[in-house]
């Protein structure tokens, strides 16, 4: 008699052979106990010369099964954890820029596969350049923040310790220092979707320089119109870093008429600069440049908003909420 | 199922969320990470039964042995009862990760039997929360979770136990049907993201927007002292035959909403009529009757089971100072650690209650010693 993890065709199933006729069923074995409790929900086949149990809901790793035989329990095993044979990394960690403002607000993490939850907490810290960890400098991670996918972690920095007023500030400052280089790391522990390691620790190392606490000007950037009649891209080039995630969906092009200009974007090196090269040539006409408000610099200073402002200082004051236009023409060739 | 545009198909939901029944044994199930409300017609035959108690212990087990996981991958997240059939359904997340899966599963209330009941070949309909926060979106809502996760505050010389999560997960916080509309609280991507939605039923086409009607709602919190736009309703239910509900918040005010001449996208404030207490989370509600009059039953992570007469209610003046007063009376019930309700039949209350050793049983509660 024997029950052994298995396949059916492209199905996970537990396989059993030697089994004395009657009424077989599985169960959880920590259900088992009840004595009333329905047996797991999936169907027995014949495959081959044996049986096979396909369950209607996955196996959980980790987590021990028992076979009945007309009520007799005749079998158990525990479905084993996946093997460790990594194949998941670190694609990229933003921002790129190699200097932050001291009170940098957020990072993010990029793999190459879909990652487990549940890990960030205990994988992704601040080091200093002896590898120290910096204590308690990001946001406690219990809830983390994903894509859809589950490839893009967002980290942020403990906000109770960037906001000047707030305790955690009073009591230990920020959590960087200028002056003093630090690094984000991604332990090699965190896991993927399969529950493997990563390929190896990653980790990317920034200077820390002065506060940035001014209000995103677009009117500071410098835009570069292309030539008319030409599929080359407009190119814009930045006062500061701003925020890799915002910067992907917070700029657009619009025509005369207003209707989108379609394209593709690519942001540069150090989040400096962005461009768009359209998928038409652009026209001997007027274009605007429109600029989401919520966009963002490295420290959370928005279109709108400076993130931890003063309260008495007028250039702090609430900017623009509704987009901001830059016009452009394209320049005769 | 004519009259309510639904069709027969084939849908996967990604998370549990809050479920309820609507008009002729049509179930409205909340999937959060989807932003999206499914209506489906269960074809539960009405069974003629008399009042009558139904109590199960160790549910949790139960559907875990069906679901094939421990009892600890099992997150029982609403309960439901077909008025018709008097059967109990459960919203269930089963397993995390590549194994989690959303369920849902029906409780037979005569034999005890569990089934799950797949959502294929089932006649529905469905409509998208179109300004649900985004998957990304950063900011947190702060609920008191009952088990341990999450993580320990000290407030004062109390240690508090809180658990942010990214407000997409409170999207939808409850639901519930009244006279043609489905009533939804919960967040939306907006500045002052509290949100209550009515969703005509039959929902209306994807296209036609416009017949959501969506209020962002402000209330006064006793126990913070301050107005409140950010925070989620917890848990409601519909009041005066759906023309306001009775709501509550985390720590934990009860307030009458009036839902009436209510033009889409103004602002409601609402009547805050009891404070229960700071440091706790209402985790469920319902309203019953006795000796002909119409009370509430508010389920409470730290407070116990709640019940106020909607008497009461009817009468108590607004509250808008800080801490005192506390509004209308109120009698804590004998019944520990409930943490959902349903309204099983006219003379019960079907309780899902935790146990100190953390086991979860049905427990039904007849309304008349209540």
């Amino acid at each position: 008699m024997e029950a052994t993890w298995s396949s059916s065709g492209d199905r996970d199933c537990i396989r059993l052979s030697g089994l004395p006729a009657g009424d077989i069923r599985v169960y959880p074995a920590s259900a088992l106990a009840l004595g009333t409790a329905p047996p797991m929900a999936g169907q027995l086949v014949r495959d081959g010369t044996g049986l096979c149990f396909i369950p209607r809901f996955p196996f959980v790793a980790g987590t021990a099964y028992a076979v009945a035989v007309n009520g007799v329990r005749v079998a158990d095993l525990v479905r084993p954890r996946p093997p460790d044979a990594a194949s998941t990394g670190v694609l990229v960690i933003y921002p790129t820029a190699r200097v932050v403002p001291r009170n940098l607000l957020r990072f993010y993490v990029w793999f190459t596969a879909p990652m487990s939850e549940g890990e960030a907490a205990r994988r992704v810290r601040l080091v200093n350049d002896a590898g120290e960890e910096l204590p308690d400098a990001l946001l406690p991670m219990e809830y983390e923040l994903w894509d859809p996918e589950r490839r893009r972690l967002t980290v942020l920095m403990e906000p109770a310790r960037i906001k000047r007023g707030l305790a955690a500030h009073r009591a230990v400052g920020y959590p960087l220092r200028t002056g003093t280089p630090f690094s984000l790391e991604v332990d090699a522990g965190f896991r993927d979707a399969n529950g493997l390691p990563l390929l190896g620790t990653t980790a990317r190392r920034y200077q820390v320089d002065a506060d940035e606490r001014h209000r995103i000007d677009p009117a500071a950037w410098t835009l570069s119109a292309p030539p008319a009649d030409s599929d080359q891209p407009l190119h814009i080039a930045f006062d500061r870093p701003l925020d890799h995630g915002l910067l992907a969906r917070c700029l657009s092009v619009t025509a005369a008429d207003g209707r989108l200009v379609r394209g593709t974007a690519e942001i540069g090196p150090g989040e400096r600069w962005w461009r768009f090269t359209p998928d038409l040539p652009w026209a001997r006409a007027a274009y605007r440049l429109v600029v989401d408000p919520v966009l963002e610099d490295l420290a959370g200073n928005s279109v709108g908003h400076v993130f931890d402002r003063d309260l008495d200082r007028a250039g702090d004051r609430t900017g623009p909420n509704t987009p901001v236009t830059m016009p452009f023409r394209p320049a005769r060739g | 199922m004519d009259g309510y545009g639904l069709r027969t198909s084939d849908v996967e939901i990604d998370s549990a969320g809050p479920i309820t029944f609507g008009p002729d044994g049509i179930l409205f199930l909340a999937d959060n990470l989807a932003a999206r409300i499914l209506a489906v017609d269960l074809a539960d035959p009405d069974r003629d039964a008399d009042s009558a108690p139904f109590d199960l212990d160790d549910v949790d087990v139960r559907v875990g042995s069906l679901l094939g996981c421990d009892a600890a991958d099992i997150d029982i997240r609403d309960i439901a009862v077909h008025s018709g059939s008097h059967n109990l359904y459960l919203s269930v997340q089963r397993g995390r990760g590549d194994a989690g899966r959303a369920v849902l599963v029906r409780v037979d209330t005569a034999d005890a039997t569990i089934t799950d009941v797949p959502l294929t070949g089932v006649p529905m309909a469905q409509v998208d929360i179109a300004d649900a926060p985004a998957p990304d979106d950063e900011r947190l809502d702060v609920t008191l979770p009952l088990g341990d996760e999450g993580e320990e505050l000290q407030v004062g010389a109390r240690t508090v136990r809180i658990l942010r999560r990214p407000i997409r997960t409170s999207t939808i916080t409850d639901m519930s049907y009244a006279d043609g509309e489905l009533l939804v609280a919960g967040l939306s991507n907006e500045e002052f993201s509290s949100k209550l939605r009515r969703i005509p039923f039959p929902f209306p086409d994807a296209s036609a927007t416009d017949g959501v009607v969506g209020n962002n709602l402000e209330i006064f919190h006793v126990s913070h002292g301050k107005w409140e736009t950010h925070a989620p309703i917890r848990t409601f239910v519909p009041y005066q035959d759906g023309r306001s509900i009775l709501a509550s918040y985390t720590c934990t005010p009860v307030v009458h909403i009036p839902l009436t001449d209510l033009r889409s996208g103004t602002k409601v404030v609402g009547r805050t009529v009891a404070e229960l207490g700071a440091v706790n989370q209402p985790l469920d509600m319902v309203s019953f009757r006795q000796d002909g009059r119409e009370h509430l039953l508010v389920a409470n992570s730290a407070h116990g089971l709640v019940k106020i007469s909607c008497q009461d209610i009817d009468a108590q003046k607004p509250l808008t100072q800080p801490h005192e007063p506390v509004g209308v009376p109120r009698q804590t019930e004998q019944v520990p650690g409930v943490i959902r309700l349903a309204n099983l039949d006219a003379g019960h209350v079907l309780a899902l209650q935790r146990t100190e050793d953390s086991r979860i049983h049905l427990r039904s509660l007849k309304t008349s010693s209540l």
